[in-house]
């Protein structure tokens, strides 16, 4: 990357940090919720998959359904832009679309790569959650902050209003993760469940993570691999729209 | 003068396809069409250093697509723009590095301050360090926003959004300012402050484009008229020389000499006003409306008949009967 380029991709990642710590509400409820979920509800789990399995089950549900939760962080900061009419405005700069799409990614990614550390670290140290491949667990997270983002990132650039993208998050998210088999094991769920699973990423993250906590190489990196292809589609949609902007025919 | 758009500037030389230009902005043939409507219709133009270029037209007109196509936020269908000599549609973000553009709508980060939007688009424009904080400062102080430069953009009133808007197009150094209304709503004190930083950025060389409604701004800041029409540039030229020889309005108000109270009768003065004048003569909302090349000779008229009006209004011609004007000769011309 150019030196002009890194610069300018600086500016932006400082700026799209400052705006994020700027209303920290939505960051601190994405931060505290998951763990009081997890101090709540472990107990649950513990008891009824016994020992290591159970304790795993509750931290990887709480990561993986309060991070789908958590896109709304990615979707808001791509969605005021527009409500803004900031968006238009920092494409008439030199900067290129991919730089303007870095810039607000990395805080996402940043705050994305803090929740799921905080459950984990909740889990190793409070639970004594047994990790078997710390890099591979270091894998999964950066998989599965890019899936999200993505995703979050088309939503925020495809969603017509705030109120949208809202209902998408908690409505999607909830779906993704009980899909996923996150919430209860795909094993205690109807049949067709099991066979539309791996549609949805959370399938995938939930997948990953157990692999990874198990040391499982195999399983955590084609799992990892579905999640950077969720990644990927996503990142080609929020590109091509963001690309081609909205101009004042757009409802925002 | 009133000048035919496409300056001859716009000639291209060898194989380069670099137009052979001291314009800081040409366009040429631009066409775009939006569904079955010709937002632009051939739309020609070029601006040259330290010219301050008055975009006008009404709604509609392609005065935003023309902005929009230069920042490379739309693509035209036809046609071509350089700016400083480069393809900004072929290399648009080496064009957009030497543009400083304001929108019509505003365009800030309502959570962060002043300060913070101008620190973002002063690094946008590449600039760094202490450079770049002297840039906000200057800037600020030019468009009196150094008081409020720490404060939330949404807790500032709308006069202060507008100079902080323009002032992320001044921030850098631009060789050209697009500015697209950039005053609409604004109050005596923001327009002051904003007509004096266009102003002076037309002193030192850059070229700037300056939509707008309002003729008296545009005279103000000694601009150039470039009046657009249905997507083309009608006419080019210095304002003065445009508006010349348009006719005006005299209005006339006649008070009643049977009440003693004020009664407009305009129908009953113009019976006594010269046969020359009333055929000219229009009556609206109870005045006595007669179009006028040369108001003081007509009035003088008036008063010789014996025609004596409680008051006289003088209208000098504005940016409507302009258009009207260059509408008649362009469908006279066809």
């Amino acid at each position: 990357m150019p030196r002009e380029a890194l610069h300018r991709t600086g500016a932006l990642v400082r700026h799209n940090t400052m705006l994020m710590l700027r209303e920290p509400g939505p960051l601190a409820s994405r931060m505290v919720l998951p763990l009081a979920f997890l101090i709540l509800l472990h107990p649950l789990y513990e008891q009824a998959q016994r020992g290591q399995r159970g304790i795993a089950q509750a931290v990887i549900a709480t990561i993986v359904t309060f991070s789908l939760l958590a896109m709304s962080i990615a979707g808001s900061t791509f969605l005021t832009e527009r409500i803004w009419h900031t968006w238009e405005r920092v494409r008439a700069t030199a900067a290129h679309p991919a730089e303007l799409l870095i810039g607000k990614a990395v805080p996402v990614i940043a705050a994305l790569l803090l929740q799921q550390a905080a459950v984990l670290g909740f889990g190793v140290a409070v639970l004594r959650l047994a990790v078997a491949g710390l890099p591979l667990l270091a894998l999964v997270m950066m998989a599965w902050a890019l899936t999200l983002v993505g995703m979050g990132a088309a939503l925020g650039l495809l969603a017509r209003s705030l109120s949208g993208l809202s209902a998408c998050y908690d409505i999607g998210g909830m779906i993704l993760s009980s899909l996923g088999g996150a919430l209860v094991p795909l094993t205690a769920m109807p049949a067709w469940i099991r066979h539309v699973a791996p549609a949805s990423p959370g399938y995938w993250a939930v997948s990953a993570l157990e692999g990874a906590l198990r040391g499982e190489a195999g399983r955590t990196l084609t799992a990892s691999a579905m999640l950077l292809a969720f990644a990927a589609g996503a990142c080609l949609i929020a590109v091509v729209r963001a690309s081609r902007g909205w101009g004042r025919s757009a409802q925002l | 003068m009133l000048t035919k758009t496409g300056w001859p500037e716009l000639a291209t030389v060898g194989t380069t396809g670099r137009p052979r230009t001291a314009a800081v902005l040409a366009a040429e043939g631009l066409v775009k069409r939006y569904g079955a409507k010709n937002a632009l219709d051939g739309f020609e133009l070029a601006v040259r250093p330290g010219e301050i270029a008055g975009l006008v037209g009404h709604n509609g007109a392609g005065k935003t697509t023309f902005v929009e196509i230069v920042t490379g936020l739309v693509r035209p269908d036809a046609g071509r723009v350089f700016v400083d000599g480069v393809d900004a549609l072929r290399n648009s973000r080496q064009a957009r590095r030497l543009i400083g553009v304001a929108p019509q709508e505003q365009s800030l980060y309502v959570s962060a301050t002043v300060r913070d939007n101008l620190r973002l688009f002063g690094a946008l424009a590449g600039l760094r360090g202490s450079e770049l904080r002297a840039s906000i400062d200057q800037v600020a102080a030019e468009l009196r926003l150094t008081q409020v430069a720490d404060k939330q953009i949404g807790l500032l009133s709308g006069g202060q959004r507008r100079r902080t808007q323009v002032a992320t197009a001044l921030i850098g150094t631009a060789r050209l300012l697009l500015l697209d209304e950039p005053t609409a709503g604004a109050d005596p004190e923001t327009r002051a402050a904003l007509l004096a930083a266009v102003r002076a950025r037309a002193a030192a060389g850059v070229a700037v484009l300056y939509a707008t409604h309002y003729l008296p701004e545009l005279a103000d800041l000694g601009a150039t008229l470039v009046v657009v029409r249905e997507g083309k540039v009608l006419a080019r030229g210095a304002q003065h020389d445009l508006m010349a020889g348009l006719p005006g309005e005299l209005r006339l108000r006649f008070a009643s000499q049977r009440a003693g109270a004020w009664d407009p009768q305009p129908a009953d003065a113009a019976g006594s006003l010269p046969a020359e004048l009333a055929r000219r003569a229009r009556h609206v909302d109870g005045e006595v409306r007669i179009a006028s090349a040369d108001p003081p000779a007509d009035l003088a008229a008036i008063l010789a008949a014996g025609c004596a009006p409680a008051s006289v209004d003088v209208r000098r011609p504005d940016l409507d009967d302009l258009y009207r004007s260059l509408a008649e000769a362009a469908s006279h011309a066809a």
